[in-house]
């Protein structure tokens, strides 16, 4: 009894309720208890980790770790090379990654992560309820009041931390038969089988790149042609960690790649019978099976929230958000981690914000913190005075280093402001998309951004009386773009603002 | 003496339309033209009729006319119902021979079928559409 | 939030997807993303680069150049191509006039889009010709 009476944050009225305790949940607690912002944080697990608690399923992350890079361990620009470790203030609780790493891959594994998050989590003292589950919600004047599997939580400011981790299979026929890429089973069960994986994203690659020693056969079925990450230039497509199988099937090595939508599933003797239909030229193909696993992706878990008003988009069920990550239909509910992904940004080039992934969402709890306090708390961010000599080195520094805008291309900005009185003002990392469309004084965000042909470079957003130009500088063949031609061509710019 | 594939290009060149098809998607368009004569005083294309087609005057001369009113004279080199090859829509004016005259003619249908074949060919025209409508709008503007 | 198969029902019905059969628009719903923006959101960035290709579902935008209104547009109706096929920034600013449901291609994935797919490139074709008909631009 002594113990249940010790759990923390016990159901009750709080400025900022958390749910969930993945690396975005965990990235925002330890954040808003730095800032000194009243919350309680609650989670369904037992323990800290979320998804990488369970997945991925073959125990490899996805996610890199150079634990030698060009940047010293700890120092913010190892950020960049390490997309693992959360952030911390205190220099003794950064990079703890790669001090748990084997030494056998860049990508730590799935255990290698979850005790990463849990030592963070412990030598931080962040605080969580955990095996508190939330369960509805409802609205009550200026709350919310969420009802958890311990009682009665209200709050002025809701924030939803709770993956995208509800499997996902179409209502196409047969498929509630199958099993979804969350209940996957041992390889060694797969052995001699003939295998049927719906769908051709990382996940579906994931279970064939781990099931290619066992598997008599693989199909990979879906209606859009896969796509690779290194054609697509950016993180978009299967990722050069799972290209075996696609190498298999180009050589017709028992396995297949498949455009076409699936019709139906049906049992058929021991196994299944798959009915597709070609998405070129229509034809149907049956393909007969011992064993169907669908990589149908996952929905967001809302539970009754979208009952409440809350706006979701796509297959995926992600809440439509502002650039801070509030719900776009209704305020006050904000969200953290990979579900920051439904935020997307100018999305430039159609290439995605890395926040489906810990490198990019760490960062976006980090800067949600800072809005929350200020928004909600009145605590307002530090903005420290940049002598205009030191303006542009700060710059070139910034898009040259700083592993925010380096994580989040073309969707975290740093941004400095310019009045007549204040002087020159280090306003801090804002999303990009906010200082784009959001009215305000002129000022200036410099982002990271690439293009589909890979080339990056700085960009350049100015904003005056109210309008707001983008310029984007030459790439440079090091990635450094504290050159003197960049020194120039920035000055130029500046030198309209009435700095120089 | 009728013309030959070089000189079919040689004209088509000149279409803006067509400014950016590929070498070889233009040697299939002009495979697909058609050559016209027509005699003085005979109607290429009438008012009202619904648009089959392109018409590139290779010689002679045309004038075009909605009702009584001559609104321009077209000689050889200058093409009409550029956009009609595209979207059938009814001619908004006459283009009647004011000289023997000959013509080339691409059919709205034999262009669906190119776009078909050669998609590429379709991007380039459509190239061409979206750099006019821009111009359209920045002249709206101003 | 829409599935596969309600993006299919809605693509069906748009002037630009007409000539798709059900396996090809299930291909399209694959390879198109949905989008929602609120009320007074931009969507494409005057003078912005790496812009997207959209296609309405349901809601208005306006076409914004330097602020002023230029033209409204609705469901069935699409934006970002010119750009894109021009490699130039965008003219004018797209902005929801209201909560605005919509398909979104990358960019860099629209040529081989409607090469892959020529008779959506050809109703695409055809919508342009009317919109530059009725800029009344053309000479004859």
């Amino acid at each position: 009894m002594a113990e249940v009476a010790e759990r923390p944050y016990p159901p009750g009225d709080y400025p900022v309720v958390v749910v969930g305790s993945g690396p975005g949940g965990l990235q925002l607690v330890y954040r808003l208890s730095r800032l000194g912002v009243p919350h309680a944080a609650i989670s369904a697990d037992p323990a800290p980790g979320g998804m990488f608690r369970r997945f991925p399923f073959f125990q490899r992350l996805l996610s890199w770790t150079k634990p030698y890079a060009p940047a010293e361990r700890g120092s913010r620009a190892y950020h960049w090379y390490d997309w693992n470790s959360l952030l911390a203030e205190e220099p003794e609780h950064r990079s703890l990654m790669p001090t748990l790493m084997d030494g056998t891959s860049s990508f730590p594994s799935r255990p290698e992560m979850e005790q990463n998050l849990a030592l963070f989590a412990e030598r931080t003292g962040i605080v969580v309820r955990y095996d508190c589950r939330w369960e509805s919600t409802r609205r009550e004047a200026d709350r919310f009041v969420l009802v958890t599997s311990d009682g009665e939580y209200r709050c002025q400011v809701l924030v939803l931390a709770v993956g995208v981790a509800e499997p996902y299979k179409p209502p196409t026929p047969g498929f509630e038969e199958v099993p979804h890429y969350a209940e996957t089973r041992n390889a060694e069960s797969y052995a001699g089988k003939r295998l049927f994986l719906v769908g051709k994203e990382n996940s579906s690659f994931e279970l064939a790149t781990g099931l290619l020693p066992w598997a008599r056969q693989i199909v990979l079925a879906s209606p859009r042609p896969a796509q690779l990450s290194v054609n697509t230039n950016s993180l978009v497509g299967v990722r050069a960690r799972y290209v075996q199988p696609w190498e298999d099937s180009v050589l017709g090595g028992g396995v297949f790649m498949m455009n076409a939508s699936i019709e139906r599933i049906v049992r058929h003797g021991q196994g299944y019978r798959v009915h597709t239909r070609r998405s070129e030229g229509g034809a149907a193909l049956m393909v007969d099976v011992d064993e169907v696993i669908a990589a149908t992706g996952w929905t967001c878990p809302l539970r009754d929230l979208p009952s409440l008003g809350v706006a979701t988009v796509g297959r995926s069920q992600l809440p439509a958000q502002t650039a801070y990550w509030e719900s776009a239909s209704l305020p006050g509910v904000y969200f953290a981690g990979t579900i920051t992904q439904g935020s997307g940004g100018l999305k430039k080039y159609g290439i995605p914000s890395n926040s489906g992934a810990v490198q990019g969402y760490r960062y976006n709890s980090w800067v949600l913190g800072g809005h929350i306090a200020e928004k909600h708390f009145g605590i307002e961010r530090p903005r420290p005075a940049i002598a205009p000599a030191d303006l542009v080195p700060f710059l070139l520094d910034e898009v040259t280093t700083a592993p925010e805008l380096w994580n989040q291309r073309a969707y975290l900005a740093r941004v400095v402001s310019v009045d007549p009185e204040q002087g020159v003002r280090d306003e801090g990392i804002e999303p990009l998309a906010h200082f784009v469309d959001a009215p305000g004084g002129d000022a200036i965000a410099v982002a990271v951004e690439s293009n589909d042909q890979a080339v990056i470079r700085p960009a350049i957003y100015v904003r005056r009386a109210g309008r707001v130009d983008e310029v984007l500088m030459e790439p440079d063949p090091l990635n450094d773009f504290r050159t003197p031609a960049h020194r120039k061509q920035l000055e130029g710019l500046l030198a309209g603002l009435g700095l120089r | 003496m009728p013309m030959t594939d070089e000189q079919k290009v040689a004209l088509l060149r000149g279409v803006e339309l067509l400014a950016g098809v590929s070498e070889h998607s233009m040697a299939a368009i002009a495979q697909r033209t058609g050559e016209l004569t027509f005699a003085p005083g005979q109607r290429i294309v009438s008012q009202g009729q619904l648009g089959n087609g392109l018409y590139l005057i290779a010689s002679g001369a045309a004038r075009v006319q909605r009702g009584d009113e001559v609104l321009a004279r077209l000689g050889p080199g200058e093409v009409f119902g550029e956009l009609a090859v595209i979207d059938q829509m009814p001619r908004s004016a006459s283009v009647v021979a004011e000289e023997p005259t000959t013509c080339l003619a691409l059919a709205s249908w034999d262009f669906l079928e190119l776009v078909e074949s050669d998609p590429k060919l379709a991007l380039g025209v459509l190239r061409v559409l979206a750099s006019r409508l821009r111009a359209a709008g920045e002249r709206h503007h101003h | 939030m829409a599935t596969a198969e309600e993006i299919v029902d809605a693509l069906a019905g748009l002037a630009l997807f007409a000539d798709l059969g059900r396996p090809e628009l299930e291909s399209v719903a694959h390879t198109f993303e949905e989008a929602w923006f609120p009320e007074g959101q931009r969507i494409l960035r005057q003078g912005f680069s790496g812009t997207g290709f959209y296609v309405i579902l349901e809601g208005e935008v306006a076409v914004k150049v330097d602020g002023e209104d230029r033209a409204h547009l609705g469901r069935g109706d699409f934006f970002g191509e010119a750009s894109i096929l021009l490699g130039e920034a965008p003219l004018a600013d797209i902005v929801a006039l209201r909560p605005l449901r919509c398909l979104h291609l990358a960019g860099p994935a629209l040529q081989g889009f409607l090469v892959a797919h020529p008779r959506v490139m050809y109703r695409m074709l055809v919508d342009q010709t009317r919109r530059l008909r009725n800029a009344n631009l053309w000479r004859r």
